[in-house]
């Protein structure tokens, strides 16, 4: 149950009123969609890594910035394309997909889906401009993506969710790996809830986010109708020492497709976040695609949402 | 009689099949498969045997000419009734590969659990007593089976991800954390391999580089069709494929093969090299018994060249 929290709202985000907050009309050049964006907030600037689908069909990696975090302004040129050449042009022939960022010691890291004619697989880059990428390694086999990175090392390791999919079941599980290229110790963490909102599939969506309650990991699940996936946007708090641990998960969506912008598009009744920023004065800004078709913020108290899940 | 001329590369023994659920002390569903290795004059097997309940578990099997089996009448692994690893293996653990490293006997194979299959590793000394070293994958990926040597200084696997169907490689500096994962071999289209591949044998290190035996899969309107090829991959560079057989070398033909649980099927998970170079292949057949076909490196890499007729 929801608490008295949140009482005049449909959801426990809310949107912000201006959305969609970047669409096809913004972009400085032809494409096809702009949707799955990941954030970051340098200094006082926001800055947006933007998964651009383009009109033949594959999707690369455009930049957006602002002052705000609410009105942004996409940059000329793409910033990250499919590799052309070595291992990497292997397995991007078809795409660069989902961006998300995470800062870990300084650096920012970029786990990105990588799409080729062998399948999905999760690739890591790293960069300091945001103009120019280093890719570092393909860190999955084919079969998976949704790959999240946490924000700090646990237990001496770096750690990161992914969505492998097993016998059809879409769970979200938990790696370990010393030198950020070899994973290993993995285990299922999210697994689908039968008749829930997120008895389809579940993926990590938001790296997750520390907080005195524990890892605040926002995901997307989807429920299989006639027709079609509706995705909804989730929570669970995982234990800040053993995130392999669910301390608590939300039992109800925090955020559902309902305004026309996330029915209506290229895959409707969508709802993907891929990113979110906290704010000193605890609100979180949470971004999102809408419809596969456009990108969209809405906001919460951080303290707010924990509360609500802790008391779900 | 005599043949003329056999109809696979692989000839196979005359008294096959070698081990069937007849051979056992205790009531199961169907025999699969069999990893095999020869210690001191000993072949070893590892069997796969399915319960009747429909679990997986792995059996040993011993012989001292290779043909005639003693089975054992314990599983040496079984799947994980309770404890975090049920969650991984508590439908079964099956297709095991042995490999030798160092002075260390490997047993990479399949646990299946609700989350479809990951490679978990186990380790032995005697073949009696097993050390499960973890799941080293997350689903859906199975066939896994370790080079018999690090390659530039790392432990290399061989496995098949459910994605895909073709054959890839990973690439480990300690067995536990694997990573630098790349596409080795993939379904033809039009050939008999043309749906899915999956590893067979080990690797065998042959002057031309790695040997490996292979699983190929047609789709037909009855069901899958289960052959056998074989390939070569670089020394130093496994990821790079030297040469293939463009036909299999064994294909199921016999009663054995093609009547079953899982008719037309002929699948292995392991080979012996002999001191004169034959190798005996110990494959499953219908997923119902375990059979010996015997050829030679010499055929096996000139058949991955394509410069031999059976």
């Amino acid at each position: 149950m929801i608490t008295n929290y949140n009482p005049g709202g449909r959801d426990l985000l809310h949107r912000w009123e201006g959305n969609p907050i970047l669409t096809l009309e913004d972009l400085p050049f032809p494409c096809n969609s702009v949707f799955n964006g990941t954030p970051v907030k340098l200094g006082e600037e926001y800055l947006l890594l933007l998964r651009v689908e383009g009109q033949r069909g594959y999707s690369f990696f455009a930049l957006a910035r602002s002052e705000d975090g609410f009105h942004f302004e996409v940059e000329k040129k793409p910033v990250l394309l499919p590799a052309e050449k070595g291992i990497f042009s292997v397995y991007e022939s078809r795409g660069l997909e989902d961006p998300r960022g995470t800062f870990i010691e300084g650096t920012y890291y970029v786990l990105y889906t990588a799409v080729s004619e062998y399948g999905y697989r999760i690739a890591l880059a790293r960069t300091e401009d945001f103009r120019s990428f280093e890719r570092i390694a393909l860190v999955s086999e084919p079969g998976n993506k949704d790959g999240v990175l946490f924000p700090e090392k646990i237990n001496g390791q770096y750690a990161r969710l992914d969505r492998p999919i097993g016998l059809g079941v879409g769970s979200i599980w938990i790696s370990y790996s010393n030198d950020l290229k070899s994973w290993g110790n993995s285990s299922v963490l999210l697994s689908p809830r039968r008749g829930y909102w997120d008895s389809f599939r579940v993926g990590a969506s938001v790296p997750p986010i520390k907080t005195e309650y524990g890892w605040l990991e926002i995901y997307h699940g989807t429920k299989m109708t006639s027709a079609g996936p509706i995705y909804r946007a989730g929570a669970a708090l995982l234990d800040l020492k053993d995130p392999s641990r669910v301390v608590k998960r939300c039992d109800v969506p925090i955020l559902s497709p309902r305004e026309d912008y996330e029915r209506i598009g290229d895959v409707g009744n969508v709802v993907f976040p891929c990113g979110a920023i906290v704010e000193p004065d605890g609100e979180i800004k949470v971004y999102y695609g809408g419809a596969d078709t456009c990108i969209c913020v809405a906001t919460a108290n951080l303290a707010d949402m924990t509360h609500c899940i802790t008391t779900s | 009689m005599a043949k003329k001329r056999s109809r696979d590369l692989v000839h196979r023994w005359e008294s096959n099949p070698i081990i069937t659920i007849e051979n056992l002390t205790f009531p199961c569903a169907d025999i699969s498969t069999a990893g095999a290795i020869k210690i001191d004059g000993e072949y070893i097997l590892l069997l796969t045997i399915q319960s009747l309940e429909g679990f997986y578990a792995i059996y040993t099997a011993r012989s001292m000419d290779g043909y005639h089996f003693e089975i054992g009448n314990e599983p040496v692994l079984t799947p994980s009734m309770n404890g975090p690893a049920s969650l991984y293996d508590r439908m079964g653990v099956l297709d095991a590969r042995i490999v030798r490293i160092g002075a260390e006997y490997y047993v990479s194979y399949d646990a299946l659990g609700p989350h479809g299959y990951r490679l978990a590793l186990a380790q032995t000394i005697d073949f009696k007593k097993f050390e499960r070293l973890g799941f080293i994958s997350e689903p859906d990926t199975k066939g896994g089976v370790l080079f018999p040597k690090k390659i530039k200084g790392k432990y290399v696997r061989l496995e098949r991800p459910w994605e895909g169907g073709s054959i890839w490689l990973s690439y480990s500096q300690d067995l536990e954390y694997w990573g630098w994962s790349e596409v080795a071999l993939t379904p033809r289209g039009g050939y008999w391999d043309c749906d899915r591949i999956g590893v067979a044998t080990p690797p065998m290190e042959v002057d031309q580089g790695w040997l490996i035996i292979y699983y190929g899969v047609k789709h037909t309107s009855a069901g899958p069709l289960f052959r056998l090829g074989a390939a070569i991959l670089d020394a130093l560079n496994p990821a790079s494929v030297i040469s293939r057989t463009d036909e299999p070398i064994l294909s199921p033909r016999e009663n054995y093969e093609r009547i079953g649980d899982q008719p037309n099927l002929v699948f292995s998970c392991g080979a012996v090299i002999e001191s004169d170079s034959e190798v005996k292949l110990y494959y499953g057949a219908s997923n119902s018994c375990i059979a010996v076909g015997i050829t030679t490196v010499e055929r096996l890499v000139a058949a991955c060249a394509n410069e031999v007729n059976a």
